[in-house]
């Protein structure tokens, strides 16, 4: 049996490759928006498994570091080490910043502060593409690849200046801003002291200048092998004045209440990006059947059965699906590493959007089905 | 030419609309054309003959009256008394229109064998008859040239080559000859008496040009919506 679906594709094959890839173009958006997505819970777990931290005890009442302020005394490191279970703890600085990368663009970035010489390190060593982590407790700054600094680069952050020993890839916060390293002393300083203006304005208002820059945003801990994080982590509550997360309780806060958000206003575009798919294909299968109407007259008043013509369309359509979607595919991977921000493609998310899309294609079919049944096979002579 | 009913009609009726837009095209009208004969329908633009070959055809349907299609009642009055009118067309019916109206994507084999691998034909088989039609229209070289790399004499040829190919017991011509010069005119009509005689088919052909009839057996024409057969000896012209 001659399958028409074939011939007539095969017949004005660079038009329909030509419209497979615009919707391809369509669906590889769909699965960039999808990526994103997974980038950003990707990202949002970033700083969490690389300080790889089994407690993080921040302001109480909030939910810092990362979704709320938090502001605590650094010295509480040294209470909470002596606590029976705790191993090792380090205190955290966090702050947004802007900075000047050497092509004269100022980029917001995640500075983290944390002690060189303490016993946990915020920079995970497998993200480290060029020179060490930190090792003074001054003036020394590791810095994203993105930035575009190189070693030795000099960089200007509030009064002082920075030299670059290091060079991260991958390392961002749960934003997805590059994240830079600084000793939390000079991190403190950024984030707790007054400008020299602000402190002589102060002065000559005759208020007290007191700014308190052994503060941090959350101590860390690491538990002792057996310990039970929940049962740690209720101990410390009950000390009052401080909140305590444990590392799947931080792990939840940041993709439900940092980037939970971002997520529906991603899923929603997705969503309606999926709509849009369907009905392009819908609209496309439906033109190319009115401009097949004739044909199809002809092939009724010849007497070809309903099924036959209700095959075409529907494997036509199919066919521009599959298409699509492997357009779609080349199309995503081709363009995902131009993105700002982390885009995760995934071969599930993948095989999801083609059995919507094969589930959209059926559908979408039916418009021309309908149009094809209906056709009069009186059409084919005029009368 | 046999005996064997072609077509039969018996007191056909076709009313478009109702009330004041009423339109009677045809009013008891009655024919039969058998096995064997060449008919000419002629009648002026707009006297129903499209129509009156639509019924035929199975295509449209009349109000009243009797369609016979070989030995078998296809309309009966008012219904219908077949269960499905396509599968009538395609296996006892070739149409061949004014224009080829080949199915653009396919090539000209391919047209050709469509209808007899849907009536269910192994490949085979439909491919051998398809190439004996085209070897018998003499466009056998061109049996995987697409439809628009032909000119429109050999489209024509294939179309009918088409019509054929299931082995149809009626040809409903309309116009086939409309848009062609006369001695390509000729040469299909040429074409068409032969079928018959060597096929025993019986051919219906709407035509406005009257050059054409003396190669018909019997000359249909619509007068006061009623159908009058004329009947002449067509053997002798050829």
């Amino acid at each position: 049996m001659i399958n028409l679906a074939t011939k007539d594709i095969a017949h004005s094959w660079l038009k329909f490759v030509i419209t497979a890839m615009g919707v391809g173009m369509l669906l590889g958006i769909v699965l960039i928006m999808i990526g994103v997505y997974r980038g950003m819970v990707i990202d949002a777990q970033v700083l969490l498994d690389d300080i790889g931290a089994d407690m993080w005890v921040v302001q109480e009442n909030t939910l810092g570091p990362f979704a709320e302020s938090s502001r605590i005394h650094e010295d509480l490191k040294n209470t909470l080490r002596a606590t029976v279970d705790i191993d090792k703890t380090a205190a955290l600085a966090f702050l947004n910043l802007q900075v000047r990368t050497p092509d004269g663009v100022m980029k917001r970035v995640y500075s983290v502060g944390y002690d060189p010489h303490g016993d946990i390190s915020a920079i995970n060593p497998k993200r480290l593409v060029a020179g060490r982590t930190l090792e003074k407790s001054h003036y020394e700054i590791v810095v994203s690849q993105k930035l575009g600094f190189k070693l030795g680069d000099k960089i200007k952050l509030g009064r002082n200046i920075y030299t670059v020993v290091g060079i991260t890839k991958g390392a961002v916060s749960s934003g997805g801003d590059p994240a830079i390293f600084l000793s939390l002393k000079d991190a403190q300083e950024l984030q707790f002291l007054y400008s020299n203006a602000r402190i002589h304005n102060d002065r000559a208002r005759g208020l007290k200048v007191d700014a308190d820059n052994h503060l941090v945003n959350a101590i860390v801990a690491t538990l002792k092998p057996g310990s039970d994080p929940d049962a740690v982590a209720e101990d410390i509550r009950r000390w009052k004045h401080l909140s305590v997360y444990t590392a799947a309780q931080e792990r939840d806060v940041l993709t439900k209440n940092v980037i939970e958000t971002a997520s529906k206003q991603i899923g929603m575009f997705t969503v309606i990006l999926i709509g849009v798919s369907t009905i392009i294909i819908a609209l496309i299968i439906y033109t190319m059947t009115l401009e097949k109407i004739k044909e199809i007259s002809i092939m009724k008043l010849v007497g070809l059965p309903n099924w036959m013509i209700t095959k075409m369309i529907t494997q036509e359509t199919l066919t521009l699906g599959v298409l699509a979607f492997i357009f779609g595919n080349l199309f995503a991977h081709a363009i995902w590493d131009k993105f700002p921000k982390r885009v995760v493609l995934e071969v599930p998310d993948a095989w999801a959007l083609f059995g919507i899309v094969l589930i959209a294609s059926v559908l979408a079919s039916l418009f021309g089905v309908y149009k094809a049944i209906k056709a009069d096979p009186r059409a084919a002579i005029g009368g | 030419m046999t005996n064997e009913v072609g077509i039969k009609v018996e007191n056909l009726t076709k009313i478009f609309g109702s009330g004041d837009s009423e339109v009677r095209v045809l009013e008891n009208a009655s024919l039969e054309v058998k096995k064997g004969e060449f008919a000419a329908l002629v009648a002026p633009s707009g006297a129903g003959k499209t129509t009156l070959l639509m019924m035929l055809g199975c295509v449209t349907e009349p109000t009243s009256g009797k369609i016979w299609l070989g030995d078998e009642l296809v309309w009966d009055e008012d219904h219908w008394s077949i269960p499905d009118t396509r599968r009538i067309r395609r296996e006892k019916i070739g149409f061949i229109f004014q224009a080829h109206y080949l199915i653009p994507f396919l090539n000209i084999v391919e047209n050709v064998k469509l209808i007899p691998l849907t009536n269910g034909w192994p490949d085979k088989k439909a491919d051998k008859k398809a190439m004996e039609l085209l070897e018998y229209f003499d466009i056998a070289d061109k049996r995987d040239a697409m439809p628009s790399q032909l000119s429109g004499g050999q489209n024509q040829r294939a179309a009918i080559a088409r019509a054929l190919s299931n082995e149809p017991q009626i040809i409903l011509a309309d116009e086939p000859t409309a848009a062609l010069d006369m001695q390509r005119a000729v040469n299909v009509v040429k074409m068409l008496r032969k079928i018959v005689e060597e096929q025993n088919v019986a051919i219906i052909m709407v035509t406005h040009d009257e050059r054409l009839l003396p190669y018909c057996d019997k000359i249909l024409s619509i007068e006061n919506r009623k159908v009058v057969t004329t009947t002449q000896d067509a053997h002798l012209i050829v």
